[in-house]
């Protein structure tokens, strides 16, 4: 019996996979060439897979990778989506930086905090993406944004799930 | 979790600062291409045609997929019923037949007309073919990919139309493919009629799959519930007589309408030249002010 409980459930020899790093950033760019499936829609009222994984990963890890890579990801969603040149690179480095701040200030958290910050950052996202349309002459009334925000917020846990299955699958804790 | 703390390693403080500096080199850099997308938006226009390059065989590739799984579904739905269906589609044809006697006898008379009143006719040439591969599903602009790039003559600015109706215009261009502006993005603006009155509206998109259409005069409203709008070939980008979108519900002074060709359900899309080029021209010096 004492053996059973001194002895670890982990295989000897089993470690982080190899290139463990460099899967957090690669799962992101998974997410943002979601956006060429061949998906021809009315109405935008997907979530921005990209940007949750990325939020997901960096809510789970503060040291997943350095801020900036948010930049050149950012920058890569821009040109796949289609978005104004700069957008996502805008709004995904704040969101690392806030986090960044945030991370200073939170003694504690739980998963509802993680949540509750993942849709501050969604709905940044999200305003940002109007406002940005409206000085490009596409003023869409706000209210048109309330479905794909409830639609981001609600695949967030999804999101969070799967960088959590990712992390112990780069990590070896299987 | 808390935040990394990088302890008294001064190379491990000095990781941590210097990632600090180059997010916010990374946010300046971020916000000066946003400023020059806003400001000018054809800036990026070759990275832009680039990436959609780079991206478009995936999702053509894909579509070829998705467009082959759904055939075999829809092909295999055809052999049920057939023999009713096969009677129903007997009947119609015959009707149609009647239609289009009649109809070539006016077409006849139409251009037995027009030669009398000595009208210039300006046919709109096809420039070229494709499908409509994906969409900008997860932003409230609409954009779609077409599979169909500057190597088979697209330009910046053609309009695109489907057999049953107007899809939108091109405003990104890449060798393989294109990016569409749909009808319905707010963005677009498109000068129309009321087919059934002839009176001159304008179309706006809502940027939820259906359009705006609001009358040029003020005055009671003239829509009706399935009004159809038609393009008027105001303006000399769109080709006129192009049916755009069926009305659907009367809001205030104006109407919602669906545009009639639906984007996820045409197979090709055709991209023409603007109905006059001369439409094209203030948007090619603009072009060429531009660094």
């Amino acid at each position: 019996m004492v053996r059973s409980a001194l002895a670890s459930k982990q295989k000897i020899g089993q470690g982080p996979i190899p290139g463990a790093a460099y899967v957090p950033a690669a799962s992101v760019f998974v997410g943002i060439l979601l956006a060429c499936l061949p998906i021809v829609a009315l109405s935008g009222w997907f979530p921005d897979f990209g940007f949750l994984i990325l939020i997901a990963w960096r809510l789970l890890r503060a040291d997943v990778w350095p801020s900036w890579w948010a930049a050149p990801l950012g920058l890569l969603n821009d040109l796949v989506a289609g978005y104004p040149v700069g957008l996502s690179v805008v709004v995904w480095t704040v969101s690392m930086l806030a986090l960044d701040l945030i991370d200073r200030r939170t003694i504690w958290r739980d998963y509802w905090i993680e949540w509750a910050l993942a849709m501050l950052l969604i709905l940044l996202n999200e305003t940002v993406q109007w406002q940005v349309a409206a000085w490009m002459d596409a003023p869409v009334p706000y209210s048109a944004m309330i479905p794909p925000l409830l639609i981001s917020i609600a695949a967030f846990p999804i999101a969070a799930w799967i960088v959590v299955r990712l992390d112990r699958w780069r990590l070896g804790r299987q | 979790m808390a935040a990394p703390r990088p302890g008294w390693s001064r190379r491990a403080q000095y990781g941590l600062f210097f990632s600090f500096i180059a997010a916010i080199l990374g946010l300046a850099i971020g916000l000066i291409l946003l400023a020059f997308s806003i400001a000018a938006p054809n800036s990026f226009k070759d990275f832009r045609g680039a990436a959609l390059d780079g991206t478009a065989p995936i999702t053509g590739a894909l579509h070829q997929v998705t467009a082959t799984v759904q055939g075999l579904a829809s092909g295999a739905g055809d052999y049920w019923d057939a023999a009713s269906q096969n009677g129903q589609l007997k009947r119609q044809r015959d009707a149609m037949r009647e239609q289009l006697t009649t109809a070539s006898a006016i077409l006849q008379e139409n251009r037995q007309l027009k030669a009398a009143l000595q009208l210039r006719e300006q046919t709109t040439e096809a420039v070229a073919a494709g499908r409509l591969v994906g969409s900008s599903y997860q932003s409230p602009r609409r954009f779609a990919i077409l599979s169909a790039g500057k190597s088979d003559g697209v330009q910046v600015g053609m309009p695109v139309r489907a057999p049953q109706g107007l899809i939108g215009r091109v405003i990104d261009v890449g060798s393989l493919a294109s990016r569409i502006l749909l009808v319905s993005d707010r963005a677009n603006i498109v000068p129309a009629r009321l087919l059934r009155t002839g009176q001159a509206v304008i179309s706006q998109g809502r940027g939820d799959g259906s359009v705006e259409i609001k009358p040029l005069e003020v005055g009671r409203n003239p829509f009706k519930p399935g009004d159809l709008i038609i393009t008027s070939g105001t303006g000399g980008l769109y080709p006129p007589l192009v049916p755009l979108a069926r009305v659907v519900r009367l809001d205030g002074d104006n109407a919602v309408a669906l545009p009639l060709a639906n984007p996820a359900a045409t197979s090709f899309a055709i991209v023409e030249q603007p109905y006059e080029p001369e439409a094209m021209a203030p948007l090619s010096e603009k072009d060429k002010e531009l660094p």
